[in-house]
């Protein structure tokens, strides 16, 4: 009986398959496997000649930047400074955009730098804290300064001996900007003055923090009359509790680069931000946007040009980084990029030409120059009421993120 | 009877992926095992101290964090569940010859870039956007309601990103089930509904594990949603936040890589416990 | 006649509602799902002055003009999709043939193996990465397309395997049975009975094998070296949110995913019209 029920289903069941349904999904099968195959084959090729277009050529540099730290061009196809270099030096350049987190890129990068393995990038442009590891770890190549006359001729002085390089052996100032607090007048009521008005109640739920350690606690820091340059474990316990103690929801959240959006969109009505953005905010997404140092101090911070060990390039690295200390290069970068410039010369090279392009009829470049003329360029004032980050030891980098956890939801 | 096992042995099955992954996973994991027992700094290097004292720590320090994702990522697999068992349902029985068709639009929007998908929603969802503007323009929200940056947000962020991760296995033990054996049961069963959680439902559950284990595992271990939709939240911080902290910001890699193995820990047990619960070996052979 | 006339029962407005029920479920379902595809679309076509693309601000086809020859944008494309592909049919091979091991035989070791194919998934995405890196550090493999590739089949087999075995439980041996008396060969049985009854698990595996390739981020950021896929190069342009060439590219495989689509129910109308005419 068992097996006639046996047979019985097989037979139905291979009846089944036999239908059309079979049929079809056969077809179906051998199609998209055959689709599958196809494309596989097909894009393996180009796939693995795409990949291998980032091969360097012999003669060229390769330069590892962060996204949109660079000046572009009207169609938005090539970076005019790069071009005009390799023009000029007839050295090839390689630029990629791949740098996107100072964490990740140290990450990313360490292991191959430990190994003293080529990194394959002759030059980089991270933030500061990162050089501070790789000058200690000697990942690093010595600069020439023979080889960088711009630099001796044009770096402003506050570019110059950095807090983590104090005589730039082997880094340079790139870009540089300030943290501060950006907030919407109408969303906020009024003026913004100090750090203490991100713990003000009435903003619950509409403050943004950041995610970065040394940003946040060293806003903090300024608010409680500590330098984070000389601040101690026990300040930093302090600056722990006064972010801790702020009332419950207060900040919506640690932001790294997404506070822009937030920021701009309105979800957020006071955030701490960085000041090029707002900058950039006020001439494309949200003109009401204000950015403020606060009273009791602003943080100061850098990307900088540096040398990976194991280039095979040095001569022509040099000359990159040289070329970007040149007035021209200099003016060129900042009239895209709304960050400080360590060239002296850069805010006069840049009103020129604006007033060159007023006299050609471009009255909107014009007018964009002129408002970005300043504010390339680091003032006295700015640069009294901003402060740098300490130059740590392992250990206390290690204690200041183990309290920074705690604020951020640990 | 001859039988299909002699001809194709399981270690020949085995060979491929099992070295695929002994190679490019147990090593890999097997040194970072390593590392959770070093004790040093980034700069000075570490040195192999057999520190097993790292578990208890991380866990006594942390394990509100392990609490927490097990929450959003029971609730996402929950809501997965409760809302793709209709979807597969529907895709199965009723697909028709569209059947494939409708697989493809379900995994489709999952093809452009997770960070597309996400920024999107959180334009989408922002406090005065498509959604909630409108709604507090006519007063059916507070003027200070938001979304975004909240738990809520976090598990609607995982829920939206994990639904295909349990639609398609669904859909897979759903199609199989014979049809006839349906209709035998309404025919015995006066009510649909108990033909379908009696018969249906009970032949579908290999699809529901497979699909709660899809939406779980990696739910539990995700960081990325609260970075984004959730903004940073303290209250949304998950077990993948800190592992990230800890290995990028930190530098910790002893404790980034012992946290991560408590959370590989805490998991395998969850679905040893799970597996046991629904009675997996009639589930799986 | 008088047979169908008395067949049609009268179906109750009851029963009629809830059938609806599900395809209207379904369908909002997708909505949702398609939700932030659309305004991506949309936003495709948006022409704005600055990074941010959030408000509307005009339309234009600009953005897709101007996308041919900027192989930027195009070439990590290109190598997403052949990353995608080949890993997706490297890893549902490798799975499948797991599932199929772990299901049906009894082997020894076979409990262990049945929990550590789930040890990949449970794996953070940093630790895997950073521990694949400093792989390829220490036996000098250079970072680049097959480190990526590695990479993925690595933890993608362990998504196949769950589907494929949802597939195989109560999988009815018998057929197979007859298949062998049928064909004689394991091989042939195996294409011609056992492969076409699980296949809807494997191509659900498949789909979402592609799905996890073509999307990951984190452990690809470890094992690219300077080789940009789609994710890493969106992630770069997105640090001020989504900019217009981000939707452009986003609609496009959007577009080839419809065609294919589009394609395949032409496919099956002709299958279907065909096998009619033969029976």
């Amino acid at each position: 009986m068992r097996d006639l029920e046996q047979r019985s289903s097989i037979e139905l069941a291979i009846d089944r398959y036999v239908r059309q349904d079979q049929l079809t999904r056969r077809a179906f099968i051998h199609r998209t496997g055959r689709g599958m195959l196809a494309v596989g084959a097909l894009m393996t090729i180009p796939g693995i000649l795409a990949a291998c277009q980032s091969g360097g050529s012999e003669s060229g540099i390769r330069w590892l930047n962060w996204p949109a730290y660079m000046d572009l061009s009207e169609d938005e196809a090539s970076f005019p400074s790069i071009e005009a270099f390799i023009e000029a030096s007839g050295i090839d350049v390689e630029y990629n955009e791949g740098l996107l987190d100072n964490a990740d890129f140290l990450a990313q990068y360490s292991p191959d730098l430990r190994a003293g393995n080529n990194t394959a990038w002759d030059v980089m442009s991270p933030g500061g804290w990162v050089v501070e590891r790789m000058v200690r770890n000697d990942w690093l190549e010595e600069l020439d300064h023979s080889m960088l006359p711009n630099w001796t001729a044009n770096c402003a002085d506050y570019a110059k001996g950095l807090w983590f390089d104090p005589d730039n052996t082997h880094s340079v100032w790139y870009q540089g900007g300030i943290t501060g607090i950006a907030y919407d007048p109408e969303l906020t009521g009024r003026e913004i003055t100090k750090f203490d008005d991100l713990l003000d109640p009435e903003f619950s739920g509409r403050v943004g923090g950041f995610s970065d350690m040394r940003d946040m606690f060293g806003l903090t820091l300024l608010s409680l009359g500590v330098e984070p340059e000389n601040a101690t474990i026990e300040d930093v316990e302090a600056a722990q509790q006064k972010l801790l103690g702020a009332p419950e929801g207060q900040f919506r959240g640690f932001y790294g680069n997404e506070y822009y959006d937030a920021l701009a969109a309105g979800d957020l009505a006071i955030s701490v931000a960085w000041g090029g953005d707002v900058t950039q905010m006020n001439l494309y997404d949200n003109p009401n946007i204000l950015f403020v140092v606060p009273e009791t101090g602003g943080m100061r911070w850098n990307d900088n040009l540096i040398i990976p060990k194991g280039g095979a390039n040095l001569e022509a690295a040099h000359q990159l980084i040289d070329y970007y200390y040149s007035v021209d290069a200099a003016a060129m970068l900042s009239s895209y990029v709304g960050y400080f410039s360590p060239v002296t010369g850069v805010d006069t090279r840049i009103l020129e030409d604006a007033a060159a392009a007023r006299e050609d009829g471009d009255t909107e470049t014009a007018d964009l120059l002129d408002t970005l003329a300043p504010t390339v360029v680091l003032t006295d004032e700015q640069s009294a009421n901003t402060f740098t980050d300490k130059v740590m030891t392992e250990e206390e980098e290690a204690a200041w993120n183990d309290l920074f956890e705690t604020v951020i939801g640990a | 009877m001859r039988s299909l096992g002699r001809r194709i042995t399981p270690a020949l099955l085995l060979l491929p992926g099992g070295a695929w992954l002994i190679a490019f996973f147990a090593i890999p994991m097997a040194f970072m095992l390593v590392i959770s027992l070093q004790t040093g700094t980034f700069d000075t290097g570490y040195q192999l101290t057999w520190n097993f004292a790292i578990y208890p720590e991380v866990i006594a320090e942390y394990w509100d964090l392990y609490v927490r994702s097990f929450i959003f990522a029971i609730l996402t697999t929950f809501i997965t569940l409760a809302v793709g068992y209709p979807v597969a349902y529907f895709i199965a029985f009723r697909g028709g010859r569209f059947k494939n068709i409708l697989l493809l639009l379900v995994i489709l929007p999952f093809f452009v870039s997770f960070v597309i998908r996400t920024l999107n929603w959180r334009m989408i969802l922002s406090d005065n956007g498509i959604v909630f503007g409108p709604l507090k323009d006519i007063g059916l929200l507070p003027p200070d309601f938001h979304f975004l940056a909240t738990p809520a947000s976090v598990v609607f962020g995982l829920t939206y990103n994990f639904l295909p991760f349990m639609i398609l296995p669904l859909y897979v033990a759903l199609e199989k089930i014979d049809r006839r054996l349906i209709e035998a049961a309404t025919d015995l069963y006066a009510s649909r509904a108990t033909a379908f959680w009696r018969i249906t439902f009970v032949l579908s559950l290999p699809g529901v594990f497979a699909g709660s284990l899809l939406v779980f595992i990696p739910a539990m271990g995700d960081f990325i949603t609260a970075e984004v939709i959730g903004a940073g939240n303290p209250q949304v911080f998950m077990v993948g936040n800190i592992i990230q902290r800890k290995f990028l910001d930190s530098l910790d890699y002893p404790s980034a890589s012992a946290l991560a193995f408590v959370l590989v820990a805490a998991v395998m047990i969850l679905i040893a416990i799970y597996a046991r619960v629904v009675g997996s070996e009639r589930l799986t052979s | 006649m008088a047979a169908t006339a008395q067949a049609q029962r009268k179906v109750p407005l009851g029963r009629r509602l809830s059938d609806l029920a599900l395809p209207i479920f379904t369908a909002v379902l997708m909505i949702f799902l398609f939700a932030p595809i659309a305004v991506m679309i949309i936003f495709s076509f948006n022409d704005p002055a600055g990074r941010q693309n959030i408000t509307w601000q005009g339309f234009t086809l600009r953005n897709y003009i101007d996308l041919w020859g900027r192989s930027q944008i195009t070439t990590p494309m290109i190598v997403s999709l052949a990353i995608a592909a080949l890993s997706t049919i490297v890893a549902t091979a490798f799975g499948t043939m797991i599932a199929l091991a772990l299901t049906r035989y009894q082997f020894r070791g076979r409990g262990m193996t049945n929990l550590f194919i789930f040890i990949p998934m449970t794996a953070p995405e940093i630790i895997l990465g950073a521990s694949l890196l400093t792989l390829w550090v220490s036996f000098g493999v250079e970072r680049g397309f097959f480190t990526i590739l590695a990479s993925h089949i690595m933890f993608c087999i362990s998504f196949v395997v769950v589907t494929v075995r949802a597939r195989l439980a109560g999988f009815n041996r018998s057929l197979e049975e007859a298949g062998m008396d049928l064909y004689a060969n394991g091989w042939t049985t195996f294409w011609k009975v056992t492969f076409p009854i699980i296949f809807p698990g494997v191509l659900s595996a498949a789909l979402l094998a592609f799905a996890l390739s073509i999307d990951d981020y984190v452990i690809t950021l470890f094992s690219a070296g300077s080789t940009v896929t789609f994710p890493l190069w969106v992630f770069g342009v997105s640090r001020l949110g989504i900019p217009p060439e981000v939707n452009v590219l986003g609609t496009l495989i959007f577009l080839l995913a419809v065609v294919f689509i589009v394609v395949q129910l032409g496919m099956q109308r002709r299958e279907r019209r065909a096998a009619e005419a033969r029976a």
